[in-house]
This record gives C-alpha cells, sequence and structure tokens, in this order.
C-alpha cells in the first residue's frame, strides 16, 4: 500500500507492483464491506418474511420475499407524516441557517471586524458541546412558550446548531474568492449589498449547496431534540418514530418493520451522498482543515 | 486619512450587522443553557418540592460526590470515548490512505465509505441492535460458522459484551467522519514532497513516517477533538441500542442526565450534572488544543 | 475579461435557480397548507388513550367499539405504544412535561401514580366516587392511587405477587404448604434430594422493577420496610433488610435456586417452572393459565397461595396492576370520567376478564360464578390481594427503586458485601428524600 499518489513516478518492479495491487484492492474491499455490510443486512431483513428473520441458522439468501413491512410500516404508524416532518424541518433549518450563517461568513472573511478571532474562537468551541448540555434549557424554555410540538421547537435548535458549521465552511470559501472580483464590482459602481446579491450570491452556490446538504444531514438525523420536544405522534420525525416502533404481542419486537424503517429513513440520505459525494467531502474537509 | 477611517467603521458596521443575527441566535440556544444549568444547580427542584425551584447552594453537588450512579457512567463513558476514538483514528487514517489512491470507481468508493456517518444514528443503533441480538443476530451467526464459538453470545444482556457491541457500533458510525477529516490533510500535502523523498531512496513506509505522519499530526489532533467532543457526549446510539443495559452497565453520563430530567423530573440535580460534564468537557477540550497548538508550533520549527 | 465572463455565466445560472427557487416555495407551500388540519367544528368529542400494544388488543376488539355505541359523540382513540411499560411511562413524561399532554385518559401502573400526581398531572377524581362505590374495589388497590389523601386512579386491572406450588409433588411427599421461609428451604431441598424436582425455588433476580416487586414481599415477610412514606424514613440499613438479602441469597447458596436466578425476569422463571424444572415459583397470576395449558407438563398440578414470611410476621404479596385516571389539561373531563365508569363497570369488565384473562379490580367479580368456572383460582386472589403490600407510594419512588435495585442487585451477585451495599443504598436514599428543601 503505497502513500505516493500514484500516476506519479514508478519505480517499483511489476511483480511489486501486482503486489501491492493485491493489498490496495483488498483494502478497498475490505473498506467497501464494512461500510455496507449492516445496511445490506437491514435491507435484506426488511424483505424478508417472518418465519425466516427468525430463522437459525440465519437465512442469509431468502427464498421467499415480502413487502408486508413496508405495508405494516405504513399502516400501523403514520410513517408518511414523519417523513414530511423530517423533511420540512429539516429543510426549513438548512434555509435559515444558510440565511444567517452566509453573511456572517462574509463578514468574518472579508470584513475583519473586530473581535473576529474571538467570535471565530468561541464558534469553534460550541461546535463541540453535545446537545445533552442544551436540552434542559431548551426544555425550560418550550415548556414557558409552550411550543412543546410545535415545528419552531425543532427548526430553531438545529438552525442553531447547523449555525457553527455553515459560518466555517462558508467563510474558508469566501476567503478563496477572488478579492479582485469585489474590487473590481465596486470599482463599477456597485454597492455592498448589490454586489453580495448579483454578483458573490451566484459564485457561492456551489458552497452553499455543500453546506446545505451537511446541515440537511444533520437536521435529519438529529434524535435527541426530536425526543424530547416533539411527542404527538403525526409530528415525531423519522429516527424517533422508528425507535419507537412497537410490536404486536407483549414479547415481539417488530425487527421487519423496524428494517423497513430503517431503510425508508435512511433512503433520502443514501440519495444524496450518492449524488453529492464529492461537495460533502469538500464541505466536511474545508470546514475542518481551515478551522 | 479620516477617509479610511470612515470606510473601516461601515465596514465594521456592516460587518456586525451580518453578524447580529447569527451571534444572537447562537447565544441563546447554546449560551442560555449553560448559564441556567449553573443557575439551576443550586436549586432543589423535583418531585419532592412539587416541582417548585427551592434554593439549596451546593446541595446538588454534594449528592454528587457520593451518587454511584453518576461516578459509574462517568467510567462508562470514559472507557467507551478512549476505546471508540483510539479505534476510529487507527481505522480512519487506514480508510483515509486508502481513498486517497487513485483507482476505478473511486468515486463510488468514497460514496460508500461517507455513508455510515450520512445515516440516522437512531436507526442504525436499531441495526446494529438486531445485528448483536442473541438469538437471530449475524453476528452470532458468523461468529457460529467459524466456528468461534459454541452457542450465542448474549451480547446485549451482558455487560461487558454490550460495551464491545457498542464500541462497534460507534467505530463503524463515525469512522467516516475521520477518514474524511483525514483524507482533506492527506490531499492537501504535496506530492513534490514524496517525489523528492523516493529519489533519496526512501521506501513508502519511510515517507509515511517521515512525511505523512507529521503533516497529518494537526488534522489527527483536530479530529481527536471533535470526536472526544462527541464521544463524551455520546447519546443516540446508547438510548436506541442498549437503553443503557444491561443493567445500568452501559449507561452513558448523558443517558444518566437525561434520566435524571425526563424521567425523575429532578430538574435542579439534572442541572448541577449538566454543569459538571460541561466542565469536564472543556478540561479535556483545553487539554487537547493545548496539545494541538504544540504540535503547531513544532511544526513550524521542521 | 475572464471574470466578465464568469460572471455572465454565474448570473445564469442564478436565474435559472431563481425560477427553481420560485417552483420550490410555492411547492412547500401548497404542502404546508395541505397539511394543516382541518378546523374541528362538528367533530365528535375524542379521547385519546395510550398503552402497550399487546394490552390494546382486547380494548380494540370490543371494549372501545362497546363503549362507542353506548355513548355515542365520544370516540375513543387508542394510541398503541412501546411494549416495555417503563418506556411507556417515558411516553407518558414526556408528553405531560411539555405541557398540554396529549392524551385524556391516563392508563397507569399503580407505582406511576404518585409521580404523576405529585408532578401535577393528574385531575383529583375524589369527589367522584362515593365511599360505597370504593368499597366494591380492593383496599389496598385503591390506596394505591391515593396520593396525599386524594384519590387519582380508579383501579381497573388488578395484579398481586403469588407463590406457585407444585401441589402434586407436596402430596407425595407428604408435606404441608409452607408458611415460613424455613419451610420453604426445608421442602425445597427435600423434594431435590428426593430427586423430584432439580430446583426447589426460582424467583426474578434481574436487575429491573420487578427485582423491587419480589425483594418487598420478602422484606415485609422479615417485618422490614423499604421507606416509611408519610415519614420519609428509610428501613433499608435495617437488620430485617440484611436477613431478607440473606434468605435470597441462601437460596442460590444451598443450590435450592439456580446461579442464574439472578438473571432471570418473569417469562424465564415461568418457563424455568412450567418446564417441571422448580418446585416453587414466585410470580405474578398469568401464569396459572398458562401453567394449565393443555400442552403444559404441569397442567393441573399447582397450586397458588400467598408469598411466605418468618414465623413473626405474615407473607406481604406485592400489589400491580393498572388503573385509569385522567390528565387535568384534558379538554374533556366529563366525557374523560364517563369512560371511566365504563371501563371499570362490572359488565365491561367480566368481558374483559372472560376473553382476555385479565386479573379483574372489582372484588365481586372474583367470586363470580361465571368468571370462577373459567378461572378457579380467583377466590384464593381475592384473599390474597386483600392483604397485598404497596410499594412505598412516593413521588421519587422511580429513584428510590433505581437505588435499591442497583445495590440489591450487586449484593446478590456477590460484588459488594449485603452489608455494604444496603448502607449505601439506605444513604443514597436518605439524600435523595432529604431534598424537600423547606421541609426538613
Amino acid at each position: 500500500m503505497t502513500v505516493i499518489p500514484s500516476g506519479n513516478l514508478q519505480t517499483t518492479t511489476p511483480a511489486k507492483n501486482y503486489g501491492t495491487n493485491i493489498l490496495r484492492w483488498g483494502a478497498i474491499a475490505f473498506v467497501v464491506i464494512f461500510c455496507l455490510a449492516p445496511v445490506m443486512w437491514q435491507v435484506l431483513t426488511s424483505f424478508k418474511v417472518n418465519q425466516d428473520i427468525a430463522a437459525v441458522p440465519t437465512i442469509y439468501f431468502p427464498g421467499r420475499i415480502t413487502l408486508n413491512h413496508y405495508i405494516e410500516l405504513f399502516n400501523r404508524r403514520p410513517f408518511w407524516r414523519y417523513i414530511f416532518n423530517s423533511a420540512f424541518v429539516s429543510i426549513v433549518s438548512t434555509a435559515f441557517s444558510l440565511a444567517l450563517g452566509a453573511p456572517a461568513a462574509y463578514a468574518l472573511a472579508r470584513l475583519r471586524p473586530w473581535g473576529g478571532r474571538v467570535i471565530l474562537a468561541g464558534i469553534l468551541i460550541v461546535t463541540l458541546f453535545p446537545g445533552i448540555l442544551l436540552f434542559l434549557g431548551l426544555l425550560e424554555i418550550i415548556q414557558r412558550l409552550h411550543l412543546g410540538n410545535n415545528y419552531l421547537s425543532l427548526i430553531i435548535p438545529y438552525t442553531a446548531i447547523n449555525l457553527p458549521l455553515t459560518i466555517l465552511v462558508l467563510r474558508s470559501f469566501f476567503e478563496q474568492l477572488p478579492k479582485d472580483l469585489e474590487d473590481a464590482a465596486r470599482v463599477d459602481g456597485y454597492n455592498t449589498l448589490q454586489m453580495l446579491v448579483q454578483i458573490l450570491l451566484p459564485m457561492t452556490i456551489p458552497a452553499l449547496v455543500t453546506t446545505g446538504i451537511l446541515t440537511f444531514i444533520f437536521a435529519w438525523n438529529e434524535f435527541i431534540f426530536a425526543l424530547t420536544f416533539i411527542t404527538r405522534e403525526e409530528m415525531k420525525t423519522i429516527p424517533v418514530g422508528a425507535a419507537q416502533l412497537g410490536g404486536a404481542s407483549g414479547f415481539e419486537i417488530p425487527y421487519g418493520p423496524i428494517a423497513a424503517a430503517t431503510i425508508v429513513g435512511t433512503l433520502p440520505l443514501v440519495v444524496l451522498v450518492l449524488f453529492f459525494q464529492r461537495k460533502i467531502i469538500q464541505g466536511l474537509s474545508a470546514g475542518a482543515v481551515k478551522g | 486619512m479620516t477617509n479610511l477611517q470612515t470606510i473601516r467603521h461601515r465596514e465594521q458596521q456592516t460587518a456586525w450587522i451580518f453578524l447580529l443575527p447569527a451571534l444572537l441566535l447562537l447565544l441563546f440556544v447554546f449560551g442560555y443553557p449553560i448559564a441556567r444549568a449553573f443557575w439551576l444547580s443550586l436549586f432543589t427542584q423535583n418531585l419532592g418540592t412539587q416541582l417548585q425551584p427551592v434554593f439549596s447552594g451546593l446541595d446538588n453537588y454534594l449528592r454528587m460526590a457520593g451518587d454511584g450512579r453518576f461516578w459509574q457512567s462517568f467510567w462508562t463513558t470514559i472507557i467507551l470515548t478512549i476505546s471508540t476514538v483510539s479505534l476510529e483514528i487507527l481505522l480512519g487514517l487506514g480508510i483515509a490512505l486508502v481513498l486517497n489512491q487513485q483507482f476505478f470507481c473511486r468515486g463510488v468508493v468514497r460514496t460508500i465509505a461517507i455513508l455510515p456517518w450520512a445515516l440516522p444514528t437512531a436507526l442504525i443503533a436499531l441495526a446494529w441492535a438486531w445485528i448483536f441480538n442473541d438469538q437471530f443476530g449475524v453476528a452470532n451467526d458468523i461468529l457460529l460458522r467459524l466456528g468461534l464459538i459454541k452457542t450465542g453470545i448474549n451480547w446485549l444482556g451482558e455487560p461487558t459484551l454490550a460495551l464491545i457491541a457498542l464500541i462497534f457500533a460507534d467505530v463503524w458510525k463515525t469512522t467516516p467522519f475521520v477518514s474524511i477529516l483525514l483524507l482533506a490533510g492527506l490531499q492537501s500535502i504535496s506530492s513534490d514532497l514524496y517525489e523528492a523523498h523516493a529519489i533519496d531512496g526512501a521506501t513508502s513506509w519511510q515517507s509515511f513516517y517521515k512525511i505523512t505522519l507529521p503533516l497529518l499530526m494537526p488534522q489527527i489532533l483536530i479530529a481527536i477533538l471533535f470526536r472526544f467532543a462527541q464521544a463524551f457526549g455520546v447519546f443516540d446510539l446508547v438510548a436506541v441500542m442498549t437503553g443503557g443495559g444491561p443493567g445500568g452497565a452501559t449507561e452513558v453520563v448523558s443517558l444518566y442526565i437525561y434520566s435524571t430530567v425526563m424521567r425523575y423530573l429532578d430538574f435542579g440535580y439534572g442541572s448541577a450534572l449538566v454543569v459538571v460534564t460541561f466542565l469536564l468537557l472543556i478540561a479535556g477540550v483545553a487539554i487537547a488544543s493545548f496539545l494541538l497548538n504544540k504540535s503547531r508550533l513544532s511544526k513550524g520549527n521542521t | 475579461m475572464f471574470y466578465l465572463k464568469r460572471l455572465q455565466e454565474h448570473q445564469k445560472i442564478f436565474q435559472r435557480s431563481k425560477f427553481w427557487l420560485g417552483i420550490f416555495i410555492v411547492v412547500l407551500l401548497c404542502i404546508i397548507l395541505i397539511s394543516i388540519p382541518p378546523t374541528l367544528s362538528q367533530q365528535p368529542v375524542v379521547l385519546n388513550l395510550l398503552m402497550t400494544a399487546p394490552d390494546a388488543q382486547p380494548w380494540k376488539q370490543f371494549l372501545i367499539k362497546d363503549f362507542e355505541e353506548k355513548n355515542p359523540g365520544i370516540r375513543i382513540n387508542l394510541i398503541e405504544g412501546p411494549n416495555a411499560t417503563n418506556l411507556l411511562e417515558d411516553l407518558y413524561t414526556s408528553a405531560f412535561i411539555l405541557g398540554d399532554s396529549p392524551y385524556d385518559l391516563i392508563n397507569m401502573d399503580v407505582i406511576w401514580t404518585p409521580k404523576f400526581a405529585a408532578a401535577g398531572w393528574l385531575l383529583d377524581l375524589s369527589d367522584r366516587m362515593t365511599q360505597q362505590e370504593l368499597a366494591a374495589f380492593s383496599p389496598k388497590d385503591v390506596e394505591g392511587g391515593r396520593v396525599g389523601g386524594k384519590l387519582y386512579r380508579i383501579p381497573m386491572r388488578s395484579d398481586v405477587g403469588v407463590l406457585y406450588s407444585r401441589k402434586d409433588l407436596l402430596k407425595q411427599a407428604g408435606f404441608q404448604p409452607p408458611e415460613t421461609f424455613s419451610d420453604l428451604l426445608k421442602i425445597s431441598l427435600a423434594l431435590q434430594q428426593q430427586r423430584k424436582v432439580n430446583w426447589g425455588y426460582v424467583w426474578q433476580g434481574r436487575q429491573y422493577e420487578g427485582l423491587a416487586a419480589m425483594f418487598v414481599e420478602v422484606l415485609e415477610g422479615f417485618g422490614g420496610f423499604w421507606v416509611n412514606p408519610n415519614t420519609l424514613e428509610v428501613g433499608l440499613d435495617r437488620p430485617e433488610t440484611l436477613q431478607a438479602i440473606a434468605f435470597l441469597k441462601e437460596t442460590v447458596a444451598k443450590g435450592i435456586s439456580p446461579p442464574g436466578v439472578t438473571t432471570y425476569i418473569e417469562e424465564d422463571t415461568r418457563r424455568f417452572f412450567q418446564s417441571g424444572q422448580a418446585a416453587f415459583l414466585r410470580s405474578w397470576p398469568y401464569v396459572w393459565p398458562l401453567a394449565n395449558a393443555a400442552d403444559s407438563p404441569i397442567k393441573g398440578k399447582i397450586a397458588i397461595q400467598p408469598m411466605v414470611s418468618n414465623a413473626l410476621k405474615t407473607g406481604g404479596s406485592c400489589l400491580g396492576g393498572w388503573g385509569l385516571g385522567i390528565a387535568k389539561s384534558t379538554k374533556h373531563p366529563e366525557e374523560a370520567w364517563k369512560a371511566i365508569q365504563y371501563f371499570t363497570s362490572e359488565q365491561a369488565q367480566r368481558q374483559f376478564i372472560l376473553s382476555a384473562g385479565y386479573v379483574p379490580s372489582r372484588r365481586s367479580l372474583f367470586t363470580d360464578p361465571e368468571i370462577v368456572a373459567k378461572f378457579p383460582y380467583y377466590p384464593k386472589l381475592l384473599e390474597i390481594e386483600d392483604k397485598a403490600i404497596l410499594r412505598p407510594p412516593i413521588a421519587q419512588y422511580d429513584q428510590a427503586s433505581d437505588i435499591l435495585q442497583r445495590y440489591l442487585s450487586a449484593a446478590l451477585t456477590n460484588r459488594i458485601a449485603p452489608e455494604s451495599a444496603m448502607k449505601a443504598a439506605a444513604a443514597e436514599t436518605r439524600m435523595l428524600l432529604k431534598t424537600r428543601g423547606s421541609r426538613e
């Protein structure tokens, strides 16, 4: 396994090349199997008949498949609502997060405000706070404002939690933009706002998309706030709804419908990752490397 | 000179106008709960006081000192954090090295590599609980078929085994995060360095130790920092996969805090727990960033 | 200039994206409008009731239908919750904590009532039933629903800890049913020596609520107590508690109980007993019909009795069971009360019991001929229930139970010495209950 980015010098003999190739493909195979296996297993389980699910030894390639679990999933619980709730909260909080984060990122990148270093350090530190430290204070506020079982009780915290990442990623992006463009625009007579909206914004769309995807993923996957602040069935998000699926008899955990719920709940994200893999990696590394 | 001053002034103004909404929201969602926790920890507010706050000074902290369950959960959290973070750094580094290569379908493999991190932890916890199921789980099945065990292991029913299962699931879930960070770091290392080193007659292993590792150290430390904070506050995975069981053996600090507030309605004590967890986290982060700074300084010297 | 070209490209993209943004916003608005529930005007009163999915079946099948027929204009919306009852409690708590509760009728385990009442979530039902009407239920059951002198819960389904014995083996060996702990040990050993059974006595020893339920019975039998609900005195570090723990440890040490008993919950112990491996079982009434099923090896061979005690006391049986209360935040208290009256009425209970096999809460039904025909052990059960004991009905029961479970389990599995375990448990419990601020 070489650490030299290949495509450069081939100073190794063909035999050694063969060896490293085997190692490399072995490593790749390991990565693929390691990452895919649990997900694939849930896919399989979601299509297996109940008897096959409970079969010992485990059946890996079922002879018969069923869509019952998926049907049961949507019948027993308002899963369509869960999907809508997750999507709604994620999209709105992403929009808010971008709307608040982009100007802040621009300010930190270009306008060098007084105290900018401190603000940046503060934002970095705040990224490290786990949700458990915040949920008690937020719970009290939600109780007082009667915001329980309200989309806002999730949208506002999600926006705030996604802000640090948004600001960091967009800030590193803004720093990379050529300054000359803005100077040229100013020379051409644009004022700050016009320049931002008409010139800078179109250029930042790739970064906005990247950040938007990351914040969407975080919001979709969030659990502890969704668990605490939303208790009405019709308003729950997917992770919470799936984790609370009950069974038909006292001692049966519905493994089939749970697997189906896992697949349905992760499908949108899988699609996102599939299409935007490169951007996601860019976004994460930009946020971390520059930070 | 006054012109420059006014321009700078206006810049400052605009900058702060742009920053204010975001900062206010951050202060509200992050700052207020922590401050509130500090304040409320000085009160007793639980079912015994009809959920009314009664000032009690440092009583809650005294109670924490003798609270066996808190110290047990703290210890469990430390074990979980150290195991998962170390495993993830090693595994993440390996995966990053692989992903840094050029090969056919690299994009697809990268997508697959990110997948675990992008999926909802709660759903993944369900999946892993199913894999480690003692009667029908795949883990037992594979071990049985390989002949490594004779009867099914009750993974989630034994304290140590449940912890191992959790570590496994957590490593699977968050290694992609580490790999992506390290991958970015790897990509920023100029290939000229490797070329020069190779010309000087170095093997790939030497290149790894002399070039890759030192240059990657900042990224590794950043990854450790982030992962440490995340692992210390882990909630989703443990809550859904084991619920803190069996018998509280895998209860981590965040789970205990959650139970104290949401099950026992002991708000004052819960606040005290939040404060102590926060201080411990800050301490850990301070140590890590101190080390990070030191490494950055020493890197500057090479 | 290079910049100009890039600028134009980006502006084109921007124009296009503005268009798509517009479409997106319109679609979003449509979705929002569709999902806003239609304003209710002529809808019937809907009462929300939560219960575990398995319990919900008989309700769905006839109870609710029957009630709705008799009460047009009231609908019961049955919400199926998770199977584990402690998860159900969490659902209630998290729903109530947010302020307005989505549930109108509160289906409560007996140990939740003090907590819900202390938190101010339940409606006071004291004036809704006369003393006479309440006398129809078992006194301890009613007491379990009282907090601070006020009534918050009407019992619906009872449950009480009992001791099962293999009466055929006892008869064969010429033993009378045991009355004391030493009897139990003696008979078990004798039967084991005669190779009639592998094990003598099996009980629930895993670290969970069932352990606390089992333990209060043994504790009562030795004359000890856990927490006095009136004075909040803690009795865990008294000698009686240590005697109780010693008894339980003795059963394992002498080989009377299998060593795995400290990991058993109800179903484990039932399977054990039902396969004929043990002579005595401490469990709940639900075991009887299963143990007497056609395919059970011990069909017709079991007897039921109250838990044993030491020579000076009487045996304690732990009270369990479910009851109904009304949420304070409900908008339909009157309709909810109607529902409770119906569900705890004699005819509804009768149907319920005959079809689902639950234990009634109305005393008359225990000796009702139709029911006794199907469940001959119910009259005995009534005797046991009348003398049942409650787990401490304090508001912070959950926390106290958790402390006891942890330390008791550690003592039973030999991780800590019983004396230090109980000392620590008592200290923590005192610290917990002391936090009443100005009350002390």
